[in-house]
């Protein structure tokens, strides 16, 4: 049996355990408050759907009765200014790309984006189309790539709780008292 | 069935602390049989009456880790929680006998961490982003 976990093996030395060991008082009371923060943040992520092709149906599965978003908070949002996360679901093309970009000006801080499947990682099946952007990547910052043609809606919902885990990482206010 | 006489039960079964810890990680409380432990100290229960827990939850897992995840349980466990197999590897013969040596241990999704996957290319690329490149501009006295 293995005493030490593989994450934590890891994660030794980096910078990132760095920000997560408080030093004093002071941060160890701002890192509080980021857990608080990270806490209300991940409990309640409303992703604005951006659905172009098949994966949007993987999609609606993950938002149905079987694998139940709601039970960890996630609620669809129709509007970008309501919403935490985008979820790019399918194929990103050069005429879509614009109205992709403009979406996500308008999602307030902070936000995410979650890229479904293939087409939206790197293009996919239609990586040597003429019409279509080689990965969403190169319109907006992905957070969490989902792999899949399409993507399984565990997959999707595994992405989720991967993005959970990265939520969870976040120390702001430790980052702004270090400076 | 999620009752309280169910929850009282399952209480008087596996102790007050270790209901403490069913409620903080699976968030209900179950007693069954303890099947085996994997060697990540994962402990993996069943519990067959139909009467305490609804068929397709009567096989779970007590995960070890404080930051658990669904890749933390190895795949010959895998395939016994998800109901693939009928016998858990400690009990199933053609399990002992099937696993060869050279299968090295079992690494979970280290994302986020130093241990994350990353993939590289081997194969010259044949594709590159576009450089522009300003061409000189010609000296005004020779279009004179």
């Amino acid at each position: 049996m293995r005493s030490v976990p593989l994450p934590t093996l890891a994660q030794q030395g980096s910078n990132a355990l760095s920000l997560q060991t408080p030093n004093n008082k002071a941060e160890y009371v701002l890192s509080t408050l980021d857990k608080i923060t990270n806490w209300a943040r991940q409990g309640s992520m409303w992703p604005m759907t951006f659905g172009l092709a098949c994966c949007a149906v993987e999609m609606m599965h993950m938002a149905a009765a079987r694998y139940d978003q709601d039970r960890l908070g996630v609620v669809f949002r129709a509007s970008p200014r309501q919403s935490d996360i985008m979820i790019v679901a399918g194929t990103l093309t050069n005429k879509m790309a614009p109205a992709l970009r403009k979406v996500y000006d308008q999602m307030p801080e902070p936000r995410w984006v979650i890229s479904m499947g293939s087409c939206a990682n790197g293009g996919g099946y239609y990586h040597y189309s003429y019409s279509v952007v080689r990965g969403c990547d190169r319109i907006v910052p992905v957070d969490i790539y989902v792999p899949g043609c399409p993507p399984t809606a565990e997959a999707l919902l595994y992405g989720m709780l991967q993005l959970q885990r990265k939520m969870r990482r976040y120390r702001n206010t430790v980052l702004w008292y270090r400076k | 069935m999620v009752s309280l006489l169910r929850t009282l039960r399952s209480i008087r079964r596996v102790g007050l602390k270790e209901w403490y810890r069913q409620m903080w990680y699976i968030g209900d409380a179950k007693s069954g049989r303890l099947v085996g432990t994997d060697s990540f100290g994962n402990r993996y229960y069943e519990n067959l009456n139909a009467e305490e827990e609804v068929p397709g939850r009567h096989r779970w897992v007590d995960l070890a880790q404080h930051d658990y995840n669904a890749t933390q349980v190895p795949p010959e466990w895998h395939s016994w929680l998800h109901n693939i197999r009928l016998l858990a590897p400690p009990e199933d013969p053609k399990m002992l006998e099937a696993r060869p040596k050279w299968i090295g241990t079992h690494i979970e999704n280290l994302t986020g961490t130093r241990g994350a996957y990353r993939p590289y290319n081997t194969a010259a690329p044949k594709m590159w982003a576009w450089e522009p490149k300003v061409a000189p501009r010609q000296s005004s006295s020779q279009t004179q």
